[in-house]
């Protein structure tokens, strides 16, 4: 567990207890309003979770890798960017890995493009995104997501 | 019909279920591969997303409307921005986590900048990541690209709000004046029926309000009411 993920249990805690001295009712009333929230996502964050083992399966980051390594510049950013689309890898996998990339004499602009999507747009959650904030936030914060990312590519090519 | 929704509803569950039935049929050693590979997206499920929502509940109770506005709404301008880089930042888990939290903001009164704002460097910006990324692609690799996406989403934010209306996110909708149950949103909890039995009854598994009797509205229990509502699905328009 991280310090922040620590952080952040801790300060609910402090906040849970705070809130049970100051009312109780309302605290459990929070506690139910939780409840029903997890409830009610639980199922999305499990299709996610699933489709994201399914996925890295089919397509193991080291093949997505090797892949982006011998092509074109502009071929290996578009097609990192999209790998970086439908796969979501934890940071300490997927650092490392382009670490790798990068020292083995692979173009920084794929690597970044790579990187950005991977965290900022998820084809895998757009299903529970669309459920929480509609289509239309969806559709424009991913699309822009995705543009932007291979933007900060290109210039961080043009910057290294 | 009810059937055709509850499929269109979990479309994606059904796909994913579908592709690991395949899986275990074509390939039974990549489908237990898979459901591996999940292990360890479970664990970091587990270990973040009862914090969030019970820290998102506490939250919305406590924190009044007034203030999420002031600091996260139209009006706070750079202020509103800098608060949501740092909301955003000092989060963890992976970006789904900060759905709920967003969601709940928004209803407060965030604007829709400042919540692309948090839902982007909830995934990008995180501390413990730049710290990976210092040590495996070099710190000047990590200021560069920090600084980029930092300025990346200042910019993406401002087109979306440009694009994006309020009134474009789910439950936005004005009703008829008086309560009125967003059936879409509503998944059935039953906090409204126990808490305010005299207006509320479950129709089928969604809430409903009560149409056979009009009765005096309490506004007290009513309020409370719709601000205990896990997914906000209750609203009151006045006449």
């Amino acid at each position: 567990m991280d310090i922040f993920t620590l952080a952040i249990w801790v300060g609910t805690l402090v906040f849970l207890g705070v809130s049970f001295a100051r009312d109780k009712v309302k605290t459990k009333q929070a506690l139910k309003m939780a409840f029903g929230m997890g409830k009610g996502m639980v199922a999305n964050i499990l299709s996610i979770i699933f489709a994201i083992g399914l996925i890295l399966t089919i397509l193991p980051p080291t093949e997505i890798a090797s892949f982006v390594g011998n092509r074109s510049v502009l071929l290996a950013t578009i097609a990192a960017a999209l790998f970086g689309t439908v796969t979501l890898v934890p940071a300490f996998i997927a650092f490392p890995l382009v670490g790798t990339l990068v020292n083995a004499g692979v173009s920084v602009v794929p690597a970044v493009a790579f990187l950005t999507t991977l965290t900022m747009v998820g084809a895998v959650t757009i299903p529970l995104e669309k459920k929480e904030f509609g289509l239309k936030f969806t559709v424009i914060r991913n699309s822009l997501s995705f543009l932007f990312a291979i933007v900060i590519a290109l210039v961080m090519g043009v910057m290294i | 019909m009810t059937i055709l929704k509850k499929i269109k509803e979990n479309l994606f569950l059904l796909i994913v279920v579908l592709g690991y039935v395949i899986m275990f049929l074509a390939r039974p050693a990549m489908g237990i591969e898979s459901v591996k590979n999940s292990g360890y997206y479970i664990k970091e499920m587990l270990m973040i997303m009862p914090a969030i929502f019970v820290l998102t509940a506490l939250l919305d109770m406590w924190v009044p409307k007034e203030k999420i506005m002031h600091y996260l709404g139209k009006d706070a301008k750079a202020k509103g921005v800098f608060l949501s880089f740092v909301v955003g930042s000092i989060s963890a888990g992976p970006i789904y986590a900060a759905f709920p939290m967003c969601v709940m903001l928004h209803k407060k009164g965030a604007s829709i900048r400042n919540i692309v704002i948090i839902l982007s460097s909830w995934a990008v910006i995180k501390v413990p990541m730049l710290i990976n990324e210092a040590k495996f692609l070099g710190p000047k690799f990590m200021v560069i690209r920090w600084g980029l996406t930092i300025t990346a989403i200042v910019i993406f934010s401002w087109i979306s709000a440009k694009i994006i209306k309020d009134e474009d996110l789910p439950g936005e909708a004005l009703a008829q004046p008086g309560p009125h149950v967003n059936r879409d949103a509503c998944m059935g909890c039953t906090l409204c029926v126990k808490n305010y039995p005299a207006l509320f009854e479950m129709q089928g598994k969604k809430a409903a309000i009560k149409t056979q009797e009009q009765i005096i509205l309490n506004m007290e229990i009513l309020q409370n009411t719709i601000e205990a509502c896990p997914v906000h699905a209750i609203e009151y328009h006045e006449e």
